[in-house]
């Protein structure tokens, strides 16, 4: 490869003993070249290459930071309170997996933060079917239902999040190979044990 | 002319101006850009740091049963990757050093097998370096956007299969460079496939991104907590760092064998193709940097080279045998 002639061509010339190497005319990299008549610097391409590239990636640091400071404007409209119990409840339950086993923490921890992650998305979606609905009741149970009964796929984010509320959610998730319609299929009755267990994270947050 | 009396005129001589049939090779004393030469002892300290920092993060996540998870074979891959350039680095020096010492003829068959050889395995390791990086991001992407079915897609058996295709892929294709290395297609092919890479890992990380700067968001707007801006530029500089990292150290390398394909007799590209080993070095500390920033990170595996350490070093302390004795049951 050219790449490792050019190395021998340096070698070479270094040493000035493999002169072998550069009379071939395929090891060819400094051919006749004349340095006269050069309008800029000898180093131009290294410092345009070098400041370009510092260029782009000062200019990427700070597109990705613009990235955190705006944010869509739908998303100030939802209520805090409603917002701080979806959020609450599922932090409640979210340490008692952590606490469990430390064999398994470090898996825990990491899906825990993903599913953290598709929780938050779970609460938008809740959030703008609330707006839809205009469904102004701070009961979360209801609302709950409410949004199930609207569409099936919400149905199945539901199941995600009492998931959650079951402690030792390692081992539901090694059966999580079931699939989807398990969950689905007995999802009313997790719906309403999990009204006790929100409630009483909301006291435990209150 | 043999070598020997060509070295020994231009000793003689002692000045620039000598026959034409030895034009090519004093050129570089000629032209105002010399090559810029990095000391072979500061090549050889990085390449070795490189080597023993990979062998470091393989063995944690071999000695540590937590640690057989994709991603920590994702890591590991990246690892091997890092170690064959840093080997290929040294052996190739070791090589020249041998060249020069005489005990190797330049144009021997075996000289040149070998080199094809060194070749073939640095695209290997190359590509498998960028490969295993869209490897890692993308099981980062599957673990945020489909985290419910993460375990069902990700198993460790289609880990494995997914490394064993990319690097048959790599080997395959550094066979085939090394073959073609004369081919415009090949260089365009190189260098073209690291940016469409670059852009696509980039793209995921991104999305990735937002939707961590959606949760921040979430987090923020709770009456109870404070904004957390300082997670928002987290994110933001480890993004920064992961690709300042991948251009700094193998885009000069890229450009160079651009520009020695397209303008070699150009000056400006043949001052710029003068600074090769500086550009060279820089790959090899890519090989230092990529397990601080991927392997390193994470707390597991920091935990398990703190373990390996203290064993060895306080096996004879009675509070460390019970760790002792835990860390041989992983």
């Amino acid at each position: 490869m050219s790449a490792h002639r050019l190395i021998s061509n340096r070698t070479s010339q270094q040493a000035l003993s493999n002169s072998d190497y550069t009379w071939e005319y395929e090891y060819y990299e400094y051919g006749p070249v004349s340095f006269e008549g050069l309008k800029a610097h000898k180093y131009s391409i290294v410092i345009g290459f070098w400041v370009g590239l510092a260029v782009f990636v000062i200019f990427m640091f700070f597109v990705l930071t613009l990235l955190t400071k705006t944010g869509a404007p739908h998303q100030d409209n939802t209520e805090p309170s409603e917002k701080r119990f979806h959020v609450s409840s599922f932090v409640a339950d979210f340490g008692k997996p952590l606490e469990s086993d430390k064999v398994f923490s470090r898996q825990v921890a990491e899906e825990s933060r993903s599913l953290f992650h598709f929780y938050i998305n779970e609460v938008e979606h809740l959030d703008k079917a609330k707006q839809s609905h205009k469904a102004s009741g701070l009961d979360s149970n209801i609302h709950f239902q409410e949004v199930a009964r609207s569409s099936g796929r919400l149905a199945e984010e539901l199941n995600c999040l009492t998931k959650f509320n079951i402690p030792n959610f390692v081992n539901t998730d090694q059966n999580s190979s079931l699939g989807e319609d398990d969950l689905l299929i007995s999802e009313p009755p997790i719906i309403l044990e999990s009204k006790p267990v929100n409630q009483a994270s909301c006291q435990i947050l209150d | 002319m043999r070598p020997d009396s060509a070295s020994q005129i231009m000793r003689l001589l002692g000045q620039t101006r000598v026959p034409s049939f030895e034009n090519i090779s004093n050129l570089s004393m000629n032209s105002d850009c010399t090559q810029v030469v990095v000391p072979e002892e500061v090549f050889f300290t990085i390449a070795i740091a490189g080597i023993l920092e990979n062998l470091l993060v393989l063995i944690a996540v071999i000695k540590n049963k937590n640690l057989h998870l994709p991603m920590y074979l994702f890591i590991c891959s990246l690892s091997v990757s890092d170690i064959l350039v840093s080997l290929y680095k040294t052996l190739e020096n070791i090589l020249i050093i041998l060249c020069k010492m005489g005990y190797l003829t330049p144009r021997g068959d075996f000289e040149t097998k070998i080199d094809d050889v060194m070749d073939s395995l640095f695209v290997l390791s190359l590509l498998g370096s960028v490969f295993t990086l869209l490897a890692i991001a993308a099981d980062r992407y599957i673990t945020i956007f489909f985290a419910l079915q993460y375990h069902n897609i990700m198993t460790l058996n289609r880990a494995l299969i997914i490394l064993a295709v990319i690097w048959a892929f790599c080997a395959g294709s550094g066979i085939a460079m090394t073959i073609f290395s004369h081919e415009t297609a090949t260089v365009i092919s190189f260098t073209i496939l690291f940016p469409f890479m670059l852009i696509f890992i980039l793209c995921l990380y991104i999305h990735m991104f937002l939707l961590a700067r959606s949760h921040a968001k979430k987090i923020a707007s709770l009456p109870s907590s404070a904004v957390p801006q300082r997670v928002n530029l987290k994110g933001a500089i480890t993004l920064t760092i992961f690709f300042g990292v991948f251009l700094c150290c193998w885009g000069p390398f890229l450009l160079h064998i651009l520009l020695m394909k397209f303008c070699p007799f150009n000056p400006y590209c043949a001052c710029y193709m003068s600074v090769f080993h500086v550009n060279a070095t820089l790959i090899l500390c890519n090989g230092i940097v990529d397990p601080m920033i991927y392997a390193f990170r994470s707390p597991e595996l920091r935990s398990t080279l703190k373990k390996m350490f203290c064993c060895t070093r306080c096996t004879n302390h009675p509070s460390f045998r019970s760790t002792g004795l835990h860390v041989h049951s992983l």
